[in-house]
């Protein structure tokens, strides 16, 4: 029975952002239009200077990267947010929801739409740069570690609106871009200076890229990247979870989820 | 009759500022006692601390000093889950999702109270029909008229069918006509299913018409307490507009 409640209400947040997404103009330019272009800006730069078709699955690897986690933890992030703008958090923290409900019903929309975009990124890098996958297999692993990256990110978004309030949503837009600057989007780490290297190490993300440009002939910076970026985002996610609760428990004692609301 | 709601002692203050802080003392020593069953009454001036202390019951705000039980439970730290099966609450000025029609929030909400499948389908189409809003089922909550927000908040209240009501400001700001007619459906909820209600409101009237013992609160604090014959007694006053006024003063 209480395993169906959890079922019934991940649904429920599914079944809002979906309406959310649904007809809705700026969903639309998320999925297609900024992923798009960005990633017709990185791969006409390929062209221009004629890289070999390696650095190319290199550099496109980023782009889609980009595009497929923003999607996936902006969705997370509005789990929050959609309640904030419409000032109807109250109402949703009044019936018996907990933090793992609302995360993972609105984190299975963003698998969806993030699949989307990876799907459609896939088709133009293929048809119009050459851009050739590493195999299934390679490519269902490295996308459950950008899926399980997009949550931590939308989790830490949702945990610091949370505790600070709507002042803070811009990092829901921002947040992704400083982070894949440190795990080399478009370049390997070890170019950038050795105490962005240590913080590099410590995000899973950097060891999820580096798995799957070793498919390329890139040798990783870090070794066992795959084992290190699963364990990582676990243990992110797990403490994410019992932050939440905690910034949760803070907000009432606060009144921050009654003042979101006003 | 049991007591749903007991608090003692009950005090709540709200900090702001990180250099110069501030201290709202927005709860003193509140002591309740709610009995079953009936329509509660939390009347006072604006900021007399009404909403904080309804928000203290529904589990939203968590008190500084005191201790509450609802329902049998105390809450004074935790809000069981299960406890929120059995209450819900209805603001006057009400917001939703903006981008969800009438019928799509109701179903949300019903899926937060884990009402789904075909109870979720047959509650919906009973508090749409019951609230007269079978016009406006397929309307987006932002394109709605003001007194229909109201009866969507009000359906969506009752969406778990609670134990416990929370009406915060329910006819604030509506038409003298909507607001009588949502008077008259919370009297019929309350008849049909004995619904223990507490209402905040800073109409007189309502409060005559709907409560059967009062509370006013002026500053975090309570004045008065009783039925309505013992706070127009305790203030001389011949009715609940002249005992509010000289409460107030």
């Amino acid at each position: 029975m209480h395993s169906l409640n959890f079922l019934v209400k991940i649904y429920a947040f599914a079944y809002r952002n979906y309406i959310f997404a649904k007809g809705n103009f700026f969903a639309f330019l998320e999925i297609l239009f900024w992923p798009v272009v960005g990633l017709l800006s990185v791969g006409l730069m390929t062209k221009f200077l004629n890289l070999d078709k390696n650095f190319v699955a290199f550099v496109l690897t980023g782009a889609i990267t980009g595009g497929v986690l923003q999607v996936t933890q902006l969705d997370v992030s509005y789990s929050l947010l959609y309640d904030i703008w419409s000032k109807s958090i109250k109402q949703t923290f009044l019936a018996p929801v907990t933090q793992y409900d609302y995360i993972i019903g609105s984190w299975l929309i963003g698998m969806a739409r993030g699949l989307t975009v990876f799907v459609i990124l896939s088709f133009f890098s293929a048809k119009l740069f050459g851009f050739i996958y590493p195999g299934l297999i390679i490519s269902i692993i490295f996308l459950t570690g950008i899926f399980l990256t997009g949550l931590m990110i939308g989790m830490f978004v949702c945990l610091l609106v949370m505790l600070y309030g709507q002042r803070v949503e811009v990092t829901a837009w921002s947040l992704v871009a400083l982070l894949m600057l440190v795990c080399g989007m478009y370049y390997p780490v070890n170019l950038l200076p050795k105490p962005f290297v240590i913080i590099a190490a410590f995000i899973p993300l950097t060891h999820f890229l580096e798995y799957y440009r070793s498919f390329y002939g890139f040798s990783p910076v870090f070794t066992y990247s795959l084992i290190k970026g699963f364990v990582l985002v676990i243990f992110y996610i797990i403490l994410l979870f019992i932050l939440l609760k905690y910034a949760f428990e803070h907000s009432r004692r606060t009144g921050m989820i009654l003042r979101l609301s006003e | 009759m049991d007591n749903v709601i007991v608090a003692k002692s009950v005090y709540k203050t709200f900090k702001s500022g990180f250099i110069n802080k501030k201290y709202v003392n927005a709860l003193k020593d509140i002591n309740i006692t709610i009995k079953r069953g009936e329509i509660f009454g939390l009347l006072g001036p604006n900021g007399a601390g009404k909403t904080t202390l309804l928000n203290i019951f529904s589990g939203q705000l968590l008190p500084d000093k005191g201790q509450v039980w609802i329902l049998g439970k105390e809450i004074t730290t935790n809000m069981p889950l299960e406890l929120k099966t059995r209450i819900n609450m209805c603001s006057g000025n009400p917001n939703f999702p903006w981008s969800l029609t009438v019928e799509e929030n109701l179903k949300f909400f019903s899926l937060l109270y884990n009402i789904h499948g075909s109870n979720c389908a047959t509650a919906v189409d009973k508090y749409i029909k019951m609230f007269g809003l079978e016009k406006v089922r397929k309307t987006r909550y932002d394109s709605l008229s003001t007194g229909n927000k109201q009866r969507l908040a009000l359906a969506k209240s009752l969406i778990n069918n609670p134990e416990i009501l929370y009406l915060d400001e329910p006819t604030i700001g509506l038409d003298p006509d909507i607001a009588k007619k949502i008077r008259e459906s919370i009297l019929r909820i309350h008849q049909e299913t004995n619904m223990t209600i507490i209402l905040t409101t800073h109409y007189m009237k309502e409060a005559e018409e709907l409560c059967e013992r009062i509370s006013f609160i002026k500053d975090g604090e309570i004045k008065a307490l009783g039925t309505k014959y013992d706070i127009m007694k305790l203030t001389k006053s011949e009715n609940l507009e002249d005992a509010f006024i000289e409460l107030s003063g």
